[in-house]
């Protein structure tokens, strides 16, 4: 064996890097034409969430009773107008702020917190995995509609409320994830090699195991944003979650049921719309699982 | 470039020689781990498997031991439990007389004097970290400044064979078995240990490639002055390296001694059907029998007494009565077999 | 070229093709390889050298879709690439069997092995339910399994590593091929446990005049059982023979390179392995001439300008070298002195 290059070359040599794992992901997704449309679309509904001041034609909120339930198509009103008058292309714009908030916040909420728990009942295990992970099941024994009901109906109605229990509602699902994946790492070799030159829990945890558990967790909480989409729409249908005159997808198809049998396309539309989202997330979700499948 | 210099031998035989005598590096006294088998509705196990069962031996500095055995004979396991990352149930190990996690040596301290290369060479490495991120951790963990341990990363990959500046910056899928194998070794010299515990390192890798990685083994051990355990299946690959050998069964350990008198003259009848299951390289002079009969018998239920009479043509009364104990039966060199041991009441054994 | 008369498998000009884009790989180069009724011949190389290719590309059992395949198979006399469908389905398991390396992989671990085997020979041949049962007794009685009556009721899971490996060349072995493939037969094994498969093996070939293919990158394994031996490598045969000629008089330097690797003989304690240097190449980017030319101590100009066609020694032995005459009586001279 020789030593090729002296010491003090090597130590200012500049090397060839390898791209690192998320822009390797990035090319991947990039070529994945399914995904990126997923994407785009998300893209434009976020945009237009945010802009929606600038974009929507009407007020979301004024009403005239002259104006109501009138069809797609009416000079003024691209879309129609809801039971109270109201632009239903504006309550539509405005109402993505409202749905996409009621489906991002809680998922985002909970992988903070469902991370947590299952990744150090995973790291832990033993007695502490057994607590934690136990604990978590019972509240996950509950389908997920039903407690996500019984938790707004106890706290009342609300956005806050809503948020809460669509929150704990999502907690044991990622906390399962995170724990098993954190399992499944936590036994390979290079975490013992980890283990083996001294490295504390939390070092170990910090640079070995986050790096290679956080990407499925994340996945699999992009996943969820679609539940958690149709489940605020439903709460707010239910009467509990967002409460009017607020425009949201879930409460509009609850306010507009009187029009099912008049003016049926209305009715359609928020629903539509949360059908197109929910569908990019999760193709937005099998792109990305796909692009993050590397093998060697 | 060292080619042809013939390596001192181990001062193994030295301690019986009567000559001053060397004081073992690592020593591991009556180690013990089982692992239950967890079965019923509260998970209460009613088997264990007794993976490691009263394992006893020393390593002496400057030398290389190779343990052999067949699967489940606990080889994995003990290496585990001296790297501390299994715990014994009983028993302890010993580094200069010291054992770690006392105040006379923290576990720290120890981990940093005993490291580890494992077989899956893949595995071994987070995918996610660079080749330099992988070694410089360990030097990290100790204290020793980042961009410090990034330069001393970068001179190992360079001792190992890699040229730091194509190598540094991959990451483990873009490298070749034997070329992941080198940085495993490079992470754990990185700590500066005394001794590196290869736990069938070279055993995934191509022909051509392991006799590098064994050359390289062999170079480092020279110009560092380490001491290696090194753990195999392959008899030929140990019959190279190792100054002496180490033979386990089913958790315990069947003889121990300098690598020519187990290879040539084993005392055990384990080493001997073991080491001569060696394939022949002679096609005039084909292996014609099988040395060993039936298959290894499960570690959850091994048979009592000596735990090889069950496959052993001179097994006896005795040998299913009582455990055969570590007996010397050359210089350096001790068999726990009945026949070897005088008053054992085995009718081979010299009264 | 081969001084066979009536080889039962005939591999003229096998070239295997893999991926079509930019970077096609090309496993397989004009590969030419002939087995003898009753003769064991096996496939030496290291990863990356064709060796499994080989293997599998006498089953068709590559893609269609991502894998050409040039060049002709002939077994017993039948162009094995012009088979479709059914016929192929047939040909496979009844003419030519294979022994996979990880048996657990290989069965199915809901049915017994009796069930299994009974199920093989019931699909090539139309036979009773009961004399199916029987042919599997006897197959395992074949085997040497031990109880054999009670193997048949066992589960692939419920036996050990060397018995699995008897249960699944008994399955192979079921509808009586007259070719047996192995790949790799003995590697997942331990070496007590390996001796009996090999003897077994052996006796295979004399009782039932078995002809046998087999995959190894163990020279030791080749050596016990082989009538011959053809080493492989970068996906061409450089060197072929039978197995004394191989082990005692090899001639190409890669050969000599794999044998000197093994610390065979006494103990060259202290002494460093002579290790040929570098690594397999990239099938995806092979150098213009003979593959192994970077790789190779007395490589020259000649060696790298062009791919070395075989020059036949004598009795059979072939070699794909230029440097031949280099080669003669330099066993373990010619390894060369590594730096790694």
């Amino acid at each position: 064996m020789v030593q090729a290059v002296a010491p003090a070359m090597i130590d200012d040599a500049t090397i060839e890097r390898s791209p690192g794992y998320w822009s390797t992901v990035w090319r991947r997704f990039r070529r994945d034409p399914v995904a990126m449309i997923a994407l785009g679309v998300i893209v434009l509904l976020i945009l237009m969430a945010i802009l929606a001041p600038y974009i929507a034609p009407h007020d979301p909120f004024r009403g005239a009773t002259l104006r109501r339930l009138r069809p797609p198509g009416t000079p003024g009103y691209l879309l129609g107008t809801d039971e109270l008058g109201r632009d239903m292309l504006s309550r539509l714009i405005y109402g993505a702020r409202l749905s996409l908030f009621m489906g991002v916040t809680p998922v985002f909420l909970a992988l903070f917190i469902g991370s947590a728990i299952g990744i150090t009942a995973g790291y832990v295990g033993g007695i502490v995995n057994t607590l934690l992970m136990r604990t978590i099941d019972i509240i996950f024994a509950f389908p997920s509609v039903l407690l996500a009901i019984a938790l707004s109906g106890a706290m009342g109605a609300g956005i806050v409320n809503g948020l809460i229990s669509l929150t704990i509602v999502f907690i044991p699902p990622i906390a399962r994830i995170a724990e098993s994946v954190t399992t499944s790492v936590r036994s390979l070799d290079y975490v013992e090699a980890a283990r083996a030159s001294g490295a504390g829990a939390l070092s170990i945890v910090r640079k070995h195991v986050l790096g290679n558990v956080l990407g499925p967790i994340f996945v699999y909480a992009m996943s969820l944003i679609a539940v958690s989409m149709i489940l605020a729409s439903g709460l707010s249908f239910l009467g509990l979650g967002v409460r009017p005159p607020e425009p949201e997808w879930g409460l509009m198809l609850n306010t507009l049921r009187t029009a099912l049998y008049t003016q049926p396309m209305l009715c359609a539309l928020p629903g539509i719309m949360i059908f197109i989202t929910s569908i990019s997330f999760n193709l937005l979700t099998d792109g990305l699982r796909s692009a993050m499948d590397i093998k060697a | 470039m060292a080619s042809d210099t013939v390596m001192t031998r181990a001062p193994a035989a030295a301690q019986a020689t009567g000559s001053e005598p060397v004081r073992p590096l690592l020593e591991a006294a009556d180690l013990v781990k089982h692992f239950p088998i967890k079965s019923g509705l509260l998970g209460r196990s009613n088997a264990v498997v007794r993976a490691v069962d009263g394992v006893t031996f020393s390593l002496y500095p400057g030398e290389t031991l190779g343990i052999v055995g067949e699967s489940g004979c606990g080889k994995s396991t003990t290496a585990r439990v001296l790297m501390n990352l299994i715990k014994p149930d009983s028993g302890n190990v010993l580094l200069n007389g010291r054992a770690p996690g006392t105040p006379e040596l923290s576990l720290k301290a120890f981990r940093s004097q005993v490291q580890m290369v494992f077989q899956d060479s893949y595995a071994s490495l987070n995918p996610r970290l660079t080749v330099e991120d992988s070694i410089a951790y360990g030097p990290t963990v100790h204290g020793v400044s980042g961009s410090d341990a990034v330069r001393r990363a970068r001179r190992l990959l360079d001792r190992v064979g890699l040229d730091p500046r194509r190598f540094a910056g991959r990451y483990p899928h873009e490298l070749s078995g034997g070329q992941r194998q080198r940085v495993n070794i490079a992470r754990a010299l990185a700590l500066e240990p005394k001794v590196i515990i290869l736990d069938e390192a070279v055993s995934a890798l191509d022909k051509s490639v392991e006799a590098q990685v064994l050359n390289l083994l062999l170079d480092l051990k020279e110009e560092i002055g380490l001491t290696y355990i090194f753990i195999s299946h392959d008899l030929e690959v140990v019959r190279f390296i190792a100054n002496r050998v180490m033979v386990m069964y089913l958790g315990r350990v069947a003889e121990i001694g300098p690598t020519d008198a187990l290879y040539t003259g084993g005392r055990h009848p384990y080493t001997t059907a073991l080491l001569g299951s060696m394939l022949s390289m002679d096609p005039d002079e084909r292996t014609m029998e099988a040395p060993l009969a039936g298959d290894p018998p499960n570690p959850i239920d091994p048979p009592p007494g000596c735990r090889f009479h069950t496959r052993c043509s001179f097994a006896e009364s005795v040998c299913s009565a009582k455990t055969p104990v570590l007996t010397v039966s050359g210089t350096g060199h001790f068999t726990a077999c009945h026949m070897v041991d005088p008053g054992s009441g085995h009718s081979k054994a010299a009264a | 070229m081969n001084t066979m008369s009536d080889p039962i498998l005939d591999i003229r000009g096998l070239t295997v093709t893999f991926g079509g884009g930019p970077k096609p790989v090309r496993a397989l180069d004009g590969v030419d390889l002939a087995l003898g009724r009753g003769e064991v011949i096996a496939l030496l190389g290291e990863s990356g050298s064709g060796k499994s290719v080989t293997l599998r590309s006498i089953l068709r059992l590559h893609p269609p879709k991502r894998s050409r395949i040039e060049g002709s198979i002939k077994v017993e006399g039948i162009d094995v690439t012009s088979l479709e469908g059914r016929a192929l389905e047939s040909f496979r398991g009844k003419t030519v069997s294979m022994v996979f390396q990880e048996p657990m992989l290989a069965m199915d671990p809901v049915y017994t092995v009796g069930q299994q085997i009974t199920e093989a020979v019931r699909n090539h041949e139309k036979i009773s339910a009961a004399d199916a049962r029987a042919r599997a007794l006897e197959m395992l009685t074949l085997v040497r399994i031990p109880s054999p009556a009670r193997r048949l009721a066992a589960h692939p899971h419920g036996m050990s590593g060397g018995m699995r490996q008897r249960a699944m060349t008994a399955l192979a072995l079921a509808s009586k091929p007259r070719i047996l493939r192995a790949d790799e037969p003995t590697t997942a094994l331990h070496a007590p446990v390996q001796v009996p498969i090999l003897l077994l093996l052996r006796e295979l070939q004399r009782e039932l005049g078995l002809s046998m293919i087999f995959v190894t990158h163990d020279i030791s394994v080749a050596v016990e059982v082989a009538d011959r031996i053809a080493v492989m490598y970068a996906g061409r045969i450089v060197e072929t023979g039978t197995v004394r000629d191989v082990i005692r008089t090899p001639r190409h330097p890669y050969t000599i390179g794999l044998l000197s690797t093994r610390a065979h003989g006494g103990r060259l304690e202290g002494h460093r392995l002579p290790a040929i240097p570098g690594s397999p190449p990239d099938l995806a980017n092979l150098p213009p001439g003979c593959a192994f030319a970077p790789r190779c101590a007395i490589a020259a100009d000649a060696c790298r300008a062009s791919v070395p066609e075989p020059i036949d020694l004598g009795s059979g032995h072939r070699v794909r070298c230029f440097r031949t005459a280099e080669t003669v009586n330099k066993v373990a001279a010619l390894a060369p002195a590594a730096t790694s």
